[in-house]
């Protein structure tokens, strides 16, 4: 076993004697700190706090859009915003809060947590990891990079991207969007799409490969198994939209006829593409959810969880039914018979594995000692939100009733019953749970308890109402509306509920703030934690664990609470096989996944205003943008072959008995 | 090429597969030609399009299983695979049907139908 | 770099939890995820055979299928030769791995020489174009992005190629680029002009013509040539070696995985079309 353990993850290599390094553009990074050692790093802890830090701006610039729709919806014939204005917002609220708010936090979560409950050092290729990260960045930038236009009229993006946050063709045509910022919305969602599958792929083969020994598929935590199952989702569902993109993209730049009625293409193909990869995204966007919570409520309750193995199939089976559904999304399109009773079928019954999981959840806190701690107050909030957004989009499955529904504010109350009544509870929950262990501070309770109860009432004053105002008849993506269509009352209703939701999320976060830098001091496991992140200091060191655990039960830090002397003997035993093996070997930081991406930025940039020639000065240099397009690709390909000369390198930690950390580099 | 490797410890590497691979190439070429034969042949078409589905399947499975060394590794890498061959399957023939409908035929093409049948 | 070589199990991994390497793990669930995307741009091309829109192409007045035929058969010799690659590193072969690799990378050009010879075809004598039919579109983006999934193997077996030339010690980098760069420069002149040409020059055109024609990419050509067979011959110690074996695998699996997509695509996309 020592020795299996000696050879885990990195150590593999470590009998090679490290060469003179000479064979390299630049130096390798090894700042740790500074601007540099953010830029380079491949701690999975670090980029999973850019992610998180990133994310967190784009949830609050999601939600600053949020508020500006809300306050031109909140009186009738309102012209506070230009109707082009609120296309634009409504689109990218959507896009902001699904790719870069919700799917990144998930992200940061998947690089904080997966190593550390499955005991790793790191994750499975962490320059690649660095590689999704700035890619990430890149695609954030060129969906949002169209705002500049509205205060600096020289750039001429023609606004922020106007077409939805799901560009039905052929709105995506030139003929009715010819700006570039379609172009842009096209390229954007391309890049987020291979930043998010190469992520993914990297977190399969971290949670498959890098398990601790002990740790079987079976006693992984449910949220590490919801990553894995969220994880093949990504890369199953992503190529359906980049084939869709592409197809767009070439619509607008090179005249092919994909959406395009008059050379014979049937833009109803761009639906069935789209859903094909959006509506496994909604599971992208609900399953880690599901996983914090089944990691929360076990804590809270001082229970295991309930039924632990149906609770993991009933996610899997989730995962894979939900690519059997999407065309419950087009059931007004006109599908035939067949297909829509088929779908509708199936959208029934990927509702039974869903109540499975709230059943067991509801089991999990039955007869448990109840804490009603603010992460566990968010995650009650979460069983009773989400279901109440399930029940809803139970009556969407039935073809029918959707007819009526579809398009309409009903929609918009549903699908923010799941989204934030769902995923943004559970990520609120999973971000006050958390917080301690990666900063080491607490956060104070009695605010944390006024943010969630300001949310969980601003949040039902502003979508209940639209359950009634869609069944009344308001269109959604509306600008505005007449004073006699009895949507008065709801809309004044839902906006004013909207601010509160905003208040209540100020005060989570300036919460958080307030408690990064004065919170009272937490220890290791303050909330008497089961898995094994719980284990470790907070904030935990570099290198994760001093002795790569071995693990003994599903609950594994509560087993090893219980066993303090099996588990003392046998840390000491690995610590000393991998000191006998040269050390704990860590990864070197690495420059080429930023400068690759940067070559991406370029790449992607310019093939967006492919057509457009280059200005400078007033005075044009190149008649399109291809050389600089070219230009991007060639700094990517260098790039990444400099990156895979350069090796994974690496260097030693050495732990001395007392707990003091020594580094050591080249020959041991 | 196929000579033992130069270094001193050739002795301990696994078997060379040189002419397995050499042999399992032959049969790919062989049933390639074999398709491009068979859609000049003049068989029924039922059987033509069911032939060539099954020898495409089957240099499919060939270069899977024995270029890529399916049949040699873990099963677990022939399960990832099969998970996205098997949705990738399933969607492109869902697709098939749902556009193959009466309901989804575009207007031109059923007018164009129409007209064909008026002429004959 | 590696003196214990000989112990390598090519097919278990001691240090990963399932015994399976990281990276061909890695490569397998990449390959999952790519039959998605293929699934999704054939599905396209299907879909709009289903109920052809009057005006559009006809595809067997279009296709040339003797041709097809042949780079189908290229591209499975070019399989053969990556699995001999394979097979050479992972008995420690390094010389016979080069050569394998450079063979790989050469069918690969030559499946590439014929599909730009196809599309030239195509757009200038059949008059289908990208944009002038649904059948156009569909075709070229499908078989277009094949194509420059090939292009990208070959990319990546020329990195590979230059990378089993690595010393073992001290530096050396700048040479190993310019080897990348006669890498891609020989390589390109053979897909985009030499092969093409050549195919011409099967079908009529002279060959006399051709080289005046085409003089100054020709010329990097056989620059880019000389500079391959001269760096080619290197000697000295390498780091690359059979611990490198999963490396070559790796690229090998998203070759062969090419090289499916195309079987599936030579049978749904040109034979049916023939019934």
């Amino acid at each position: 076993m020592a020795e299996a353990i000696a050879k885990h993850a990195y150590t593999g290599g470590a009998h090679a004697p490290v060469k003179k390094a000479t064979f390299e553009l630049f130096a390798r990074p090894t700042a740790k700190t500074g601007l540099v050692g953010w830029l380079t790093t491949v701690d999975h802890k670090k980029i999973g706090m850019l992610y998180g830090g990133f994310a967190i701006f784009f949830f609050l610039v999601g939600g600053l859009e949020a508020l500006l729709i809300r306050t031109q919806l909140i009186v009738p014939n309102n012209h506070f915003l230009e109707a082009q204005t609120y296309n634009e917002l409504f689109t990218m609220h959507g896009t902001t809060m699904i790719f870069l708010a919700v799917m990144p936090l998930n992200a940061a979560f998947f690089n904080l947590l997966i190593p550390l409950q499955v005991g790793a050092r790191d994750v499975a290729f962490p320059r690649l990891n660095s590689f999704s990260l700035w890619v990430w960045v890149v695609g954030a930038i060129l969906l949002n990079v169209g705002w500049l236009s509205h205060f600096v009229p020289a750039w001429k993006f023609g606004g922020a991207p106007s077409v939805g946050w799901f560009g039905y063709a052929p709105l995506t045509s030139k003929a009715f969007t010819p700006q570039l910022s379609t172009d842009l919305w096209v390229f954007g969602l391309q890049v987020l799409g291979l930043s998010s599958i190469v992520a993914s792929l990297n977190f399969i083969v971290t949670i498959i490969n890098m398990r601790a020994p002990g740790l079987t598929m079976m006693r992984l935590p449910v949220f590490t198994w919801m990553a894995l199952v969220t994880s093949f989702l990504l890369i199953l569902a992503l190529p359906a939209i980049a084939i869709a993109l592409v197809e767009v993209m070439f619509d607008r730049n090179f005249g092919t006829n994909f959406f395009e009625v008059s050379g014979g293409g049937q833009p109803i193909l761009w639906q069935h593409l789209f859903w094909v990869f959006g509506h496994p995204e909604v599971y992208i966007l609900i399953l880690p959810p599901m996983g914090y919570v089944s990691e929360i409520l076990p804590t809270f309750s001082r229970k295991p969880l309930f039924g632990y193995p149906i609770i993991v199939f009933s996610g899997v089976a989730i995962g894979f039914i939900g690519f059997g559904v999407w065309s419950h999304h087009m059931f007004t399109t006109g599908l035939g018979n067949v297909a829509t009773a088929a779908f509708a079928l199936a959208t029934m019954a990927i509702a039974v594995p869903t109540g499975v999981k709230i059943f067991n959840w509801i089991g999990t806190l039955w007869g448990g000692q109840i804490m009603t701690r603010v992460p566990m107050m968010f995650a009650l909030g979460f069983i009773w939100m989400f279901m109440l957004g399930g029940f809803s989009g139970i009556m969407h499955s039935a073809a029918p009733a959707d007819a009526q529904q579809q398009d309409s504010y009903f929609v918009i109350a549903h699908f923010h019953y799941v989204l934030i009544g769902g995923a943004t509870f559970a990520l609120l929950a999973a971000i006050h749970y958390w917080f301690p262990k990666f900063f080491g501070r607490m956060v104070p309770e009695f605010w944390g308890k006024l943010s969630f109860w300001l949310i969980f009432i601003g949040f039902n004053c502003t979508f209940f109402p639209m359950h009634f105002l869609g069944l009344n008849g308001m269109p959604r993506r509306t600008w505005t509306y007449d004073s006699n269509m009895g949507w008065n009352e709801g809309n004044l209703v839902a906006s004013c509920g909207a601010y509160l939701l905003g208040l209540g999320i100020f005060t989570y976060f300036a919460v958080l703030i307030w408690s990064f830098f004065k919170g009272k001091v937490a220890g290791n496991d303050p909330w008497d934690g089961r898995t094994m992140e719980w284990s470790i200091p907070s904030p935990p060191p570099e290198h994760n664990f001093a002795a790569i655990p071995t693990v003994h039960a599903r609950d594994a830090w509560w087993y090893e609470k219980h066993h303090q002397e099996e588990i003392a003997q046998e840390r000491a035993e690995h610590i000393q096989a991998e000191e006998s093996h040269g050390g704990i070997h860590m990864p070197d930081q690495s420059w080429y996944p930023i400068i690759a991406a940067f070559g991406l930025l370029i790449g992607t940039y310019n093939m967006a205003q492919l057509h457009h020639p280059v200005e400078m000065f007033n005075k044009v240099i190149f008649a399109t943008h291809l050389p600089l397009a070219i230009t991007g690709l060639c700094i990517l390909v260098t790039a990444c072959y400099l990156w895979s000369l350069e090796g994974p390198g690496g260097y030693h930690l050495h732990i001395a008995p007392d707990g003091k950390v020594t580094e050591s580099r080249g020959d041991h | 090429m196929s000579a033992p490797a130069t270094t001193a410890d050739a002795g301990h590497h696994e078997p060379s597969k040189f002419h397995f691979y050499i042999q399992i190439a032959m049969i790919l070429s062989v049933i390639t030609g074999v398709e491009v034969v068979l859609v000049y042949l003049p068989i029924a078409k039922w059987f033509v399009v069911t032939a060539l589905c099954t020898l495409s399947a089957v240099k499919f499975m060939f270069v899977i299983f024995f270029f890529m060394h399916l049949r040699w590794d873990k099963v677990f890498c022939t399960i990832l695979f099969f998970i996205g061959l098997v949705l990738a399957g399933g969607t492109m023939w869902a697709l098939l049907h749902i556009f193959g409908a009466d309901a989804s035929k575009p207007l031109s093409a059923a007018m164009l139908e129409t007209a064909h049948l008026a002429i004959a | 770099m590696n003196s214990h070589a000989a112990t390598i199990d090519h097919h278990h991994d001691a240090t990963t939890a399932t015994g399976i390497p990281n990276k061909k793990l890695l490569w397998w669930a990449f390959l999952a995820s790519d039959c998605m995307f293929f699934g999704a741009l054939i599905s396209t091309h299907l879909v709009y055979r289903l109920n052809p829109p009057p005006g559009n192409a006809v595809p067997t007045q279009i296709f040339n299928i003797e041709l097809t035929s042949f780079s189908t058969f290229i591209l499975l010799m070019s399989s053969l030769l990556m699995a001999l690659a394979v097979n050479a590193i992972q008995r420690g072969n390094v010389r016979s791995t080069r050569t394998m690799l450079l063979g790989t990378m050469f069918f690969g050009c030559l499946f590439l020489g014929g599909q730009v010879f196809e599309f030239t075809h195509f757009v200038y004598v059949k008059k289908m174009t990208l944009s002038n039919s649904i059948f156009g579109s569909t075709f070229f983006t499908l078989t277009g992005t094949h194509g420059t999934h090939v292009a990208i193997g070959v990319l990546l077996l020329g990195m590979m190629y230059v990378r089993t030339f690595k010393p073992a010690q001290g530096g050396g980098l700048l040479l190993n680029f310019v080897h990348l760069l006669a890498v891609c420069v020989t390589f390109g002149v053979a897909f985009i002009w030499f092969v093409p040409g050549m195919i011409e020059v099967v079908y009529g055109a002279s060959f006399s013509e051709l080289l005046r024609e085409h003089a100054i990419p020709f010329a990097a050509g056989i620059v880019g040539l000389i500079a391959l067979i001269a760096l080619g011959r290197t000697r000295g110690a390498v780091e690359f070696g059979e611990k490198n074996a999963i490396d070559v695998e790796a690229i090998g699996l998203y070759w062969h995985f090419v090289d499916i997509v195309w079987i599936i695509i030579f049978t749904a996309v040109y034979l049916l079309e023939y019934l």
